[in-house]
């Protein structure tokens, strides 16, 4: 199967890789888990106390349409309020990188990891 | 029919592969080709979708993963699709390290210890769940069900460490 032009640019050079400090109490957490694949994503946004997403990293170890989202993802939700954040949709992720069917999954964890994070933040504060 | 009954064995997780294996051979060969050369071509279809069902069934059997997840959907259990996204921070924390571990065997100064450790590191946290899920499976009602639905999708994680952990072996040693 062949990867997009667009997933293989993140793949081999993947935006905001890394992560911040857990315990600062404007990160915010996001950790899923794709059993189909056995991928595992952490996304991480440091978020002001506007609600506005600062800044994002993430590290995910998974295919290359599993980084290629995640690494997407972490672009997106720069500047963004955690509201808009939560309103970006796994087929819009699948349809940026031309996902093919059998890699949508890799979308949805991306999709899942931004609300997984916003319900931390949510949680801390 | 179910897989178990056609192989004729109870509807129980933990079985005998060799058994099993043994049980397969003797069945597919009850539908051999062969012994339907002279058969009417209405026999002789029906004999070729009997050996693709009793293949199906060993194939599902076989494998410990499927085949509890076969044995939960005989027991009408919902289990979350497969491409539902796990939460469970705890352990995906622990994938994370896991992965990471998995990642530092090629900086290793000695990558033979690295692999062995990384090994058995798998093989007993994955033991850990296998037995928890043989326990699990023993009780039929929903709420062990439902933890042996989230008990096989945590071990799919474990399969995918095991192939990545075969990968690096095979990269490293090329």
């Amino acid at each position: 199967m062949a990867y997009s032009e667009k997933v293989i640019d993140h793949y081999e050079n993947p935006r905001n890789v890394g992560s911040f400090d857990k315990n600062d109490p404007s990160v915010a957490t996001g950790m899923v888990g794709a059993p189909a694949c056995g991928d595992v994503m952490k996304l991480q946004l440091k978020i002001d106390d506007q609600g506005i997403i600062e800044d994002a990293k993430f590290k995910t170890y998974g295919c290359g349409s599993a980084i290629a989202s995640s690494s997407l993802v972490t672009e997106w939700v720069k500047g963004k309020s955690i509201d808009e954040a939560s309103e970006i949709k796994n087929t819009a992720i699948a349809e940026e990188l031309a996902l093919p069917p059998v890699k949508i999954h890799c979308s949805i964890l991306a999709e899942d990891a931004i609300k997984a994070a916003i319900e931390d933040y949510k949680a801390k504060n | 029919m179910n897989y178990f009954q056609l192989f004729g064995l109870e509807a129980e997780f933990t079985l005998d592969l060799a058994e099993l294996s043994a049980t397969y051979q003797a069945l597919q060969k009850t539908v051999h080709p062969d012994r339907f050369a002279h058969s009417s071509a209405q026999q002789q279809l029906l004999a070729v979708q009997k050996s693709a069902e009793i293949n199906d069934a060993f194939q599902t059997l076989k494998q410990p993963i499927s085949r509890g997840e076969y044995l939960l959907k005989l027991r009408n259990t919902d289990l979350p699709a497969e491409q539902e996204t796990l939460g469970d921070v705890g352990f995906l924390m622990e994938q994370m390290e896991l992965r990471e571990m998995l990642a530092d065997i090629e900086h290793a100064s000695d990558v033979d210890a690295a692999l062995f450790a990384a090994q058995e590191t798998i093989d007993v946290q994955s033991q850990h769940l296998w037995q928890q899920l043989q326990e699990k499976l023993l009780v039929d009602d929903q709420a062990h069900n439902l933890s042996a639905g989230e008990l096989l999708r945590k071990l799919k994680f474990y399969l995918k460490l095991q192939v990545e952990l075969d990968r690096i072996e095979d990269s490293l040693f090329d």
